[in-house]
């Protein structure tokens, strides 16, 4: 058979790296031509291999995952609030706002519905029941109600915070979640959000009774001319 | 009157805490991961472009996009695979650009930009015919050949990594290295009888 017909399967074997077939064999051993090709393609795939594993291998720079680390600790790890961190102060005066706003309601609702006060007004002294002892002022870094602590902070103590449901005017809800969320990260001071205990003791309110004299009830006077004494003293 | 809503704001703050929780534990993952497949994502974009600096910047970019996309990575365990895929096609695009702005810019200046000195030292005679050789393959049999290449790497792996079959790796390896041998022939010729 002509080496032309043999050139294929001798490449095909140098490119598996594989032992040549017993035919193969047998023509490589009877000519020395395409002994030799076989030796350069065999030197060729060598070359080939070892060159895509010096480009497969090389040394990965040492700045590599420091580089990458620094991204990503540069870019925002949660899904970033569209509030800003001085939104903290906003939601702290509207919070304030929200107060003055619970103050004068009630203020407001008095004066709005007289029925209200026809009904404050007809309520006997006696009928008033007595007020309910005011529970004990609170103490600084704790809310009153079920406490329930979210998560330690940077700060010694655990903050600990209220669950409870407030109303708010409607544009408010996400600067009061920004604030909760500062105040829980430390960022904020809790005390902020906390009234002064009172330092002087409150009195009972003392109440005392309305004295009315009763009512005189006397015939209209007349209207024909004649004076009455009462019209002629205040003449003088 | 004001209008006024009910809110509950711990629940708000939870809902936060839960989160960033979430996200603590994404980072740990993904840090595991940094550390075994930075130079995974480095050496296929080191094979595609040729050029450390390069290189760098698209595995960055990479590991970025893969920590980005890693919460909706639905099968951990595709890490690997799904990283070579992303620095490969970075590659490619970063190749594809520069090719670009390499023609644009010999049209105003003749001289080629050159070779860092690490890039020179490593690169022989032979290695710059390779890496011409491999620029002109099929990206399919490229990426194949360099995975395979890569220390570590078993045939299986590979296949695994490309989602492929077996048989398909075998042949496209094959099938490339058939094709450089036929680039690469003439230059051994050549170099060798200098």
């Amino acid at each position: 058979m002509p080496c032309e017909n043999y050139r294929e399967a001798l490449i095909e074997a140098a490119a598996a790296h594989s032992e040549p077939s017993r035919e193969l064999r047998s023509h490589l051993d009877a000519c020395a031509s395409c002994r030799a090709i076989f030796t350069e393609e065999v030197q060729l795939f060598a070359a080939i291999d070892t060159g895509l594993r010096a480009i497969a291998n090389v040394e990965v720079p040492a700045s590599l995952l420091p580089g990458v680390r620094v991204q990503l600790n540069g870019r925002p790890v949660a899904r970033r609030s569209w509030v800003p961190a001085s939104a903290a102060l906003a939601a702290a005066a509207a919070l304030v706002v929200v107060l003055v706003c619970f103050h004068d309601f009630g203020r407001d609702a008095a004066k709005l519905n007289p029925r209200v006060n026809s009904v404050a007004h007809n309520v006997s002294p006696a009928a008033v029941q007595p007020i309910p002892p005011t529970p004990a002022p609170y103490e600084r870094g704790v809310l009153p109600g079920k406490n329930k602590t979210l998560r330690p902070v940077g700060t010694q103590a655990a903050l600990e915070v209220e669950e409870v449901a407030v109303l708010i005017p409607p544009g408010q809800k996400q600067a009061i979640d920004a604030l909760l969320v500062s105040v829980q990260k430390g960022k904020v001071e809790a005390d902020v959000l906390l009234a002064e205990k009172p330092t002087g003791t409150l009195e009972e309110l003392q109440v005392s009774r309305l004295d009315i004299s009763p009512i005189e009830v006397r015939p209209l006077a007349d209207v024909s001319g004649e004076s009455t004494p009462l019209n002629e003293g205040t003449r003088r | 009157m004001q209008e006024l809503v009910l809110i509950q704001p711990g629940r708000a703050a939870e809902k936060e805490f839960a989160q960033e929780a979430a996200q603590a534990a994404l980072r740990r993952e993904f840090e595991e991961r940094l550390a075994e497949c930075g130079s995974l994502a480095y050496r296929v974009a080191r094979g595609v472009l040729r050029n450390g600096a390069d290189a760098e910047d698209v595995a960055q970019e990479a590991l970025l996009r893969a920590y980005r996309r890693f919460e909706r990575l639905r099968d951990r365990t595709r890490f690997r695979a799904w990283l070579v895929r992303i620095a490969f096609r970075l590659a490619i695009d970063r190749a594809r650009s520069s090719k670009r702005r390499e023609v644009r810019e010999t049209l105003w200046s003749q001289t080629a930009p050159r070779p860092s000195t690490e890039d020179l030292a490593a690169t022989s005679e032979f290695q710059r015919h390779l890496d011409r050789a491999m620029e002109e393959l099929a990206e399919k049999h490229r990426l194949v050949l360099l995975l395979a290449a890569m220390q570590g790497h078993s045939l299986e792996e590979v296949a695994e990594m490309l989602d492929l079959p077996m048989g398909t790796v075998k042949s496209r390896l094959f099938f490339a290295k058939k094709q450089l041998a036929e680039k690469l022939r003439c230059h051994v010729k050549t170099i060798g009888k200098r």
